[in-house]
Order: structure tokens, then sequence, then C-alpha cells
């Protein structure tokens, strides 16, 4: 017993690193600039301050490169994920695709994030304010562009604007340094080097690294949202969550499982059959479906009006026990029932083919045969070998704590993580969304191991294979 | 020779009907599968149809002396092959034309239609300024579009969610399933040489058909989804058309070097039991919203993610049932006629082994279109503008008096899903009677 259940841990951990390699992929390929989402939006579309864009993005981890490794092109630069802000990174990866001379290039972008810069630097006078929004604009059009064709237009209308006032011809050295420094990039090019392909290591001071060693110690990083430790936000939310998955869970297992016994041993009869058709029904209905009937007639008052249509109740701090308790059942009748009647169908028709093909078996016609009460029959002989459904919905209790049920607490407005995870996909709040989804899979594995242990127990013919 | 090879394929062809036909008079015996088996049918039509059954343009219509088909004619405008004649160019089809005679559609309003005479009618209640022929039978949502419309639609998009879906599934989950079921852990058997080089030569593969055209990938997407597909099986092509070159080319002489030639076995069936774990370990719903909420929203990305998610059940029915068949007389036959074990999985084992797919597939269907309806329920990775069964059933949250868009809607979907799932069912009991309960 004892090596099965390490063997299973020893699978575990290979099947939890690709899992968590996946998912940082995923969340890598999220769009947007992550050191720019958490420094929020800034007033007037004012560029970020390089200072604090280069603060955040150390203190984010963002400044190191994504993985161990990474593939490439001879002509692309290992050390690219040093250049600051995600838009400039991806143009610059696009300028080097165009012409494959990565030092040139570099030269040409130091050159232009600087005439950039100081453009911000020239002071409004009474002759430049046109121009200079024009200016602004043009040189920015030298960082987010990478075609040939974009960027020489750009120079040609920058000129006319730059000469144009005294204040901003102070820029024009820079210009034709810019200018000079782009022709070399063009005259010079190397294409052949995209065609070569490169592999560069990097260690294990990596974005990927640093990210599941946080996760494991059970940092997961800051919200976008309200820039709150995800973590703290999750205890905030898992609450009633965890609270309804509870009792559901129990509902489930204290009806379904003598329903599906029942149902068993009235096989053949009309109560069967219709207990059958009852519990296939159900177990078809989708959920939201069912959950968006029940509030359109009995929440409203059009209709209805027996039920709260949203929210968990408001209770106060003076609020008694059981007046509370009262509240809160009046609010979770309808999101309960919704909650539970899938899986309560599922685990009664689960259980009544399990206990069927038990019925079946030679020893238990011996145990009828010997004397015993049919009670005794299905409760001694019969239910352990048929335990392994009621196994498996145990196993799925751990995920849907944490991920919660999205479209019930949705449509009845309740805190829980699914409504969590709804708002942190609509933000887009990326971190959140990972952190979820990465929870929600290490606890899917971990009710898979202790479902398989149970398994072990409840069947000692299962070993590992 | 000839006459021979004919008789042959005709017997297999009839001891392959007989089978058919067996499963065929198993099914027939369970009315209910069958029921849900005409319901799906009909639902298809539907589908098929739809422009023809729900649509704003006249099916024909005479204007001064000439009879065209309008819808028909969509199509080709559509494609790019036509264009509208001058008085039908930006009409409102039903007030704006003269014509001589017209026939409109069964329900002649196209989903996306704004009827903003008649916003929130109600199926039952008056509709202002509607004859019986203009009726919205179903009534309307907020912004006057017709439900019976929006229905009739949502069907076409419910199937091709659930055929596309599954279709992505069923390649991939064949694919890895057969190979990991027919070659189990130990049949799998590849020279050093063959092993080493095809691991190297897939980094450069991918490097020239993925990595060096990732700019054409990425400006193609903004293009079209039609140049993108183009760019993106130019990429396979290259991906594959290296691997291959290099396996014919390069390896059979290196192979005949001892050392090199010397056999290594691959455990595929760990692998794919590893890969199946890593997808079942991630919740489905989550991992699809996920993945859904970083790519523009579009229905076809939904498609495709609801298909790669969706390749383990029938990986595993595919690989059970090839453990099974793996050694039976027939495969063990083609062997010792001298044919290679690939051949006998290809040509014999694969075909065998297809039909309890066929259960995987039905399920799957279903579960596609669920997930896709959620999806659309919750406005996450389906565009606005597209109107779906879930997205009009969501409607109904906003506005709790439209009774007819939490019913009609919701109750599409539990049709349609419960009736793949009974012939799934239906087709359990078909395939292996000793299953049946």
């Amino acid at each position: 017993m004892l090596t099965y259940i390490l063997k299973r841990i020893l699978i575990f951990i290979p099947t939890l690193l690709t899992i968590s390699v996946l998912i940082f992929m995923l969340s890598v390929l999220a769009p947007g600039d992550p050191v720019e989402k958490m420094l929020g939006a800034t007033p007037e579309g004012e560029p970020i301050p390089i200072e604090a864009y280069n603060a955040m993005r150390k203190q984010l981890g963002m400044d190191l490169p994504t993985f161990y490794f990474s593939m490439s092109s001879k002509a692309y630069p290992d050390t690219l994920y040093k250049i600051p802000k995600q838009a400039h990174r991806d143009n610059l990866a696009r300028i080097v695709g165009e012409h494959g001379n990565w030092p040139e290039i570099d030269k040409y972008y130091k050159n232009a994030s600087k005439m950039f810069d100081s453009a911000y630097k020239i002071e409004r006078d009474s002759l430049n304010p046109k121009a200079l929004i024009k200016i602004k604009e043009l040189s920015e059009l030298l960082l987010i562009r990478y075609k040939d064709k974009d960027i020489t237009r750009a120079f040609k209308k920058l000129k006319p604007h730059i000469e144009s006032t005294p204040s901003t011809a102070t820029m024009l050295p820079l210009y034709n340094e810019t200018l000079q420094s782009y022709t070399t990039v063009t005259s010079t090019q190397t294409k052949w080097k995209n065609m070569v392909p490169a592999f560069i290591w990097y260690g294990t001071n990596n974005q990927y690294h640093r990210w599941f060693s946080k996760f494991v110690t059970g940092d997961f990083g800051l919200s976008y949202v309200d820039k709150r430790p995800i973590a703290d936000k999750i205890g905030d939310y898992m609450y009633w969550t965890v609270i309804l998955t509870l009792i559901s869970v129990l509902l489930t297992y204290l009806i379904a499982v003598p329903l599906g016994v029942f149902s068993a041993r009235k096989k053949d009869t009309t109560t069967d059959s219709v207990l059958t058709t009852m519990l296939f029904v159900l177990y078809s209905l989708p959920s939201f479906w069912v959950a968006t009937l029940l509030i359109t007639f009995l929440c409203q008052p059009d209709y209805l009006n027996w039920f709260p249509p949203y929210g968990i109740g408001e209770v106060t701090e003076n609020t008694g026990f059981f007046e509370k308790l009262g509240i809160r059942a009046y609010h979770f009748v309808l999101p309960l029932f919704c909650w539970t009647y899938g899986s309560l169908a599922f685990l009664s028709r689960q259980m009544r083919g399990g206990m069927l093909s038990v019925l079946r078996q030679d020893y238990i016609r011996t145990a009828h045969a010997k004397g015993l009460s049919g009670g005794k029959v299905i409760w001694k002989h019969a239910f352990r070998n048929s335990l392994l459904p009621i196994i498996t919905i145990f196993a799925n209790i751990f995920p849907r704590m944490i991920a919660g049920s999205i479209i019930i607490e949705l449509i009845f407005t309740i805190p829980g993580m699914g409504r969590l995870l709804f708002e942190a996909i609509r933000y887009p709040d990326h971190p959140m969304v990972f952190t979820i989804v990465m929870l929600a899979a290490f606890l899917t594995m971990v009710g898979y191991l202790i479902a398989d242990v149970l398994y072990a127990v409840a069947d000692p013919r299962i070993t590992f294979k | 020779m000839f006459w021979r090879k004919k008789l042959t394929e005709q017997e297999r062809e009839e001891k392959e009907k007989s089978y058919w036909s067996y499963v065929k008079r198993q099914y027939k015996k369970n009315k209910r599968a069958l029921f849900s088996l005409y319901v799906i049918m009909f639902l298809g039509v539907i589908a098929i149809f739809a422009d023809f059954l729900a649509n704003e343009k006249p099916i024909l219509a005479s204007y001064e002396g000439t009879i065209s088909s309008p819808v028909l004619k969509s199509y080709a405008v559509g494609l790019g092959l036509g264009q509208w004649p001058v008085h039908f160019q930006n009409v409102d089809w039903k007030k704006d034309v003269n014509y001589d005679w017209v026939v409109f559609p069964p329900i002649p309003y196209y989903p996306s239609n704004l009827d903003f005479e008649c916003n929130f009618c109600s199926p039952t209640g008056e509709q202002p300024g509607k004859t019986t022929r203009f009726r919205h039978w179903l009534g309307t949502d907020d912004l006057g579009r017709d439900v019976t419309a929006g229905m009739i639609h949502g069907t076409r998009i419910a199937f091709m969610v659930g055929i596309v879906a599954m279709g992505i599934a069923c390649f991939i989950g064949i694919f890895l399933g057969s190979f990991a079921g027919f070659f189990g852990d130990t049949e799998f058997k590849i020279s050093r040489i063959r092993l080493v080089l095809t691991l190297i030569t897939a980094f450069f593969a991918f490097f020239y058909g993925f990595f060096a055209r990732s700019y054409l990938i990425a400006d193609a997407i903004m293009e079209s989804s039609l140049s993108f597909m183009m760019t993106m099986l130019t990429s396979i092509g290259i991906f594959v058309g290296i691997i291959a070159l290099v396996n014919l080319l390069v390896v059979p002489p290196l192979k005949k070097i001892p050392f090199l030639g010397k056999q290594v076995t691959i455990p595929l069936d760990i692998i794919l039991t590893r890969m199946i774990e890593v997808i079942v370990s991630i919740p489905t719903l989550v991992l699809i919203l996920a993945v859904v909420a970083i790519v523009e929203p579009s229905i076809i990305w939904v498609m495709i993610i609801i298909g790669l998610v969706g390749w383990t059940g029938i990986a595993r029915f595919i690989r059970a049932e090839l453990l099974r068949v793996r050694h039976l007389e027939y495969i063990e036959a083609s062997t010792a006629l001298g044919f290679s074990r690939f051949r006998a999985m290809v040509k014999h084992a694969i075909p065998n082994a297809l039909s309890p797919v066929l259960i995987a597939i039905a399920f799957g269907v279903a579960g596609a279109i669920l997930t896709e309806s959620i999806l659309s329920f919750l406005g996450i990775g389906v565009p606005t503008e597209v109107i779906t069964w879930g997205k009009l059933l969501s409607l109904a949250r906003t506005a709790p008096q439209a009774w007819w868009l939490a019913i009609f809607p919701g109750f599409a979907i539990f049709i349609t899903v419960t009736m793949f799932n009974l012939i799934g069912e239906g087709l359990t009991d078909a395939l292996d009677p000793r299953l049946k309960q």
C-alpha cells in the first residue's frame, strides 16, 4: 500500500511541472504589457516615466528571460528581454525580422528613444504647440513601426516640423543622428541571419523559475485590478464557495446514494423506470438554463416572488445566529439546488449502475441463499464494492472549491471564486486568471491522488500498474 | 489476379455490411435512441437550410419582370462571385423594393435585424403593426431582434461548433490513441539514429516551419481567416516535409552502421497516458475560459480550443480498443504475410476499432455544444454580434419580464444536448450488447 501511494506521488510531480509550464506559456501569450497594466493608466496618455516603468519591471521580475532557454534565430538578440516596454520589444523583434542586424538596430533604437524623450523635454512656448504635438506623435511612430516604408515616411514628415520653430530646432542634430543610424540599418542588413536557428541557455534565473518557486510557497503575485496580493483576494472569495460546495456535496451523498441503491433494488419495476427517466432528465438539464428559469419565474414580482433573486442576504453584527442562518438559507435555496442536482443525478445513476453489476455477482446470490436479510446483503456485501462512483465524486470536491461554479455564482451574484474568475477574465486580470487555473489544476490532481488511494483502500485488488 | 482481388474486396464489403447492419438493427431496437437520431437529423436540416428558413431577403422575387433568388444570390456575393444589382443594394428588403411578386422565407427576419417598433414583443401579446405573416412568433429581444430567427441560425452555429470541434478532436485523438494502443509500451521500436535525427530535425523543422515564418503567420491572422489557414497549412507542410525528407533520405543509409542502427523502444502508451493526465487535470471549462480570454473573440477560436481540449475521450476509446485488437489473429496474419506493423495498424486495426469512437463522438458533440452555449451565455470568447442560443438565454437575465427569452433558447440547448447524449447511449448499447444493463 505504502509503495503504491509513493509511486502515485512520484508520477504526480512531473505532471504538475508540465501543467505549470503549460499554464505559464499561456500567461506569457496573454496580450498586453504586464508592467504597464500593473502601473495602471497614466493621465491624458502621457508616457509612463521610464524610471517608474523599470522599477515596476524589476519588482515583477519581468526583466528576466522568460524561460530556461530560448529558441530563436541568429539575428535575434539574446538580450532583447532587457529592453523595457513590451510594445518596443515586439517592434524591435519585427525590425530584426526585416533587417537582421541587431547591433545597428540597437543603436538606431537608442537614438530614436533619445529623440522621443527629448521631444517631451522641450518646454512649450507660444510658437511650438502644434509642431510639438506632431513631433511627439511621429517620433513615437519610429518606436512602434517596423516596415521600412512607414519609418521612412515618419522621418520625412518629422523634418519640417522640427525645423519649423526655434525651440524644436534644437532636436535637429539628434534627428540627423537617428536618421543616419537608420540608414546604416537598411544599408548593412543581414537578412540571412534570420534563417539560421540559434539556441540560447539562460539558466535558472528566469521568469518561469521565479513564478513557480514563488507559487509553491504561496506567493501568487499581485492582481491588476487593485494591486492586492492574489492570495489575500482568493482567501476572501473562497469562503462562500467552500461552504456551498461542502453543503452541496453533503446533500448529493445523502440523497443520491440511497436513491441509487433503492433504484437498483427495484430494478424492472415502474418505480425504477420513472426514477431512472427523471434522473436522466435532471442530469441532462443544463444548470445555467435551470438557474435562469428559476430566477425568472420564482424571484420576480412579474411572476412568483418566492425567493430573493440575488446576493447572499444582508446581516448586521447584532443579527442573532439563527436569524442569520435563516437569511442565508433563504438566499441559498436556489443556488444550492442548481449547484447540486447535476451531480446528484450523476451519482445516483452511477450508484445504480455499480450496484446492479455487483448484485449480479455469485457471492450476492450466496449471501441471499444463506438466509441474510435483503438490507444486510445490500449494505454489508454489495455496498463496499460499488463505492467507486462515490469516490469519484469526492475527488471533484477540491477543484470545485477553488474554481467554484462560474455560472451559478454569476447568475445568483454570490461573491465566490467563480465570480472572481469571471471578473478576472473580463477585466482582464491575467495573474488572477492563471493563478486560479493553476490552483484548480493542482487541486484536481490532489483529488485524483486521494481518489486513487481510496480506490485502493476500497478494493484491495487495485494495484499500481 | 484481377478477378481474385475484386472478389476479396467484395467479401470484405459484405462482412462490413453485415456488421454494420447488425449494429443498425441493434440501434433501431432502442426507440429512445432512434427518436433522438430523427430529432438530430431534423435539427441538422434546419441548420443547413437556416438561410432559407429565416432571412430578411426573399427566397424568390420578381423585380421588373426578372425573377431572382436573393437568398442564393447572397451566397455568391459572400464568396465574391457576384454583385447585387443596383435596385437591391442597401435596401430594406420588405419596404424599399417594389416587387412584382415575392416569396419571403417562413420567418422573414435575419437574427441581426433590428425592429425598433417591437422591443421585447411577447409571443402571446399584441405586436403593434404586425400582420400574421410578419409576426415574431417567439417574441423579440431588447433591440427587437426576432428570437425565432436567432434560434434557427443558432442551430447552425451549435452544429458547426459540435462538428468542427469534434473533427479536430477526432483527428488528434485517433492519431495519438491508435499509435499508443497498437504499439503499447513495448512494440514501437526505431533505430537510434532515426530517433536522434528526428528529434534534431524536429527542432529545425519547427524553426523553418513556424519560427522563421512567425511574422508571416501573425500578419495572416490580421488579414483574414482564409489566408491564415493557407499560411498555417504551408507551415505545417514545411514542418512535415523536412522531417519526412530526413527520414526517407538520410536515415536509411546511416541505419546500416550497427551502432546507429540499434533499435530502441519508445513507450508510446506511457507518453500518451501522461499527456491525457495533464489535460484532464485542468478543469475543462476553466482551461477553455482561460485560453479563450487571451485570444480575439471569434467563434472559430472557440471551435478550435474546444477541439484541442476535447480529444482525450476519443484517444482513450481507440487506445483501449486497439490494445485489445492488436494481438488478434488477423493482425498476426497480416504480419505473417510480411506486411509492416504500421500497415497492419492503418489498414486493418484502426478501421475495426473505429466503431466505439462513434460513442465518444456523440457524447463529445453534446459536450462541445454545451460548452459553446456556456461561453456565449457568459459572453466570453464569442463575439457580441453573433447570435447563439447561449447569447439569447443570457439576455433573459437582464430582462426578467421576457419569459420567452428564458424558455425557448434554453430548451433548444437542452434538447440538442440530451438527444446527442441519448444517441451516445444508444450506440453504446448497440455496439456492445454486453454493456447493456
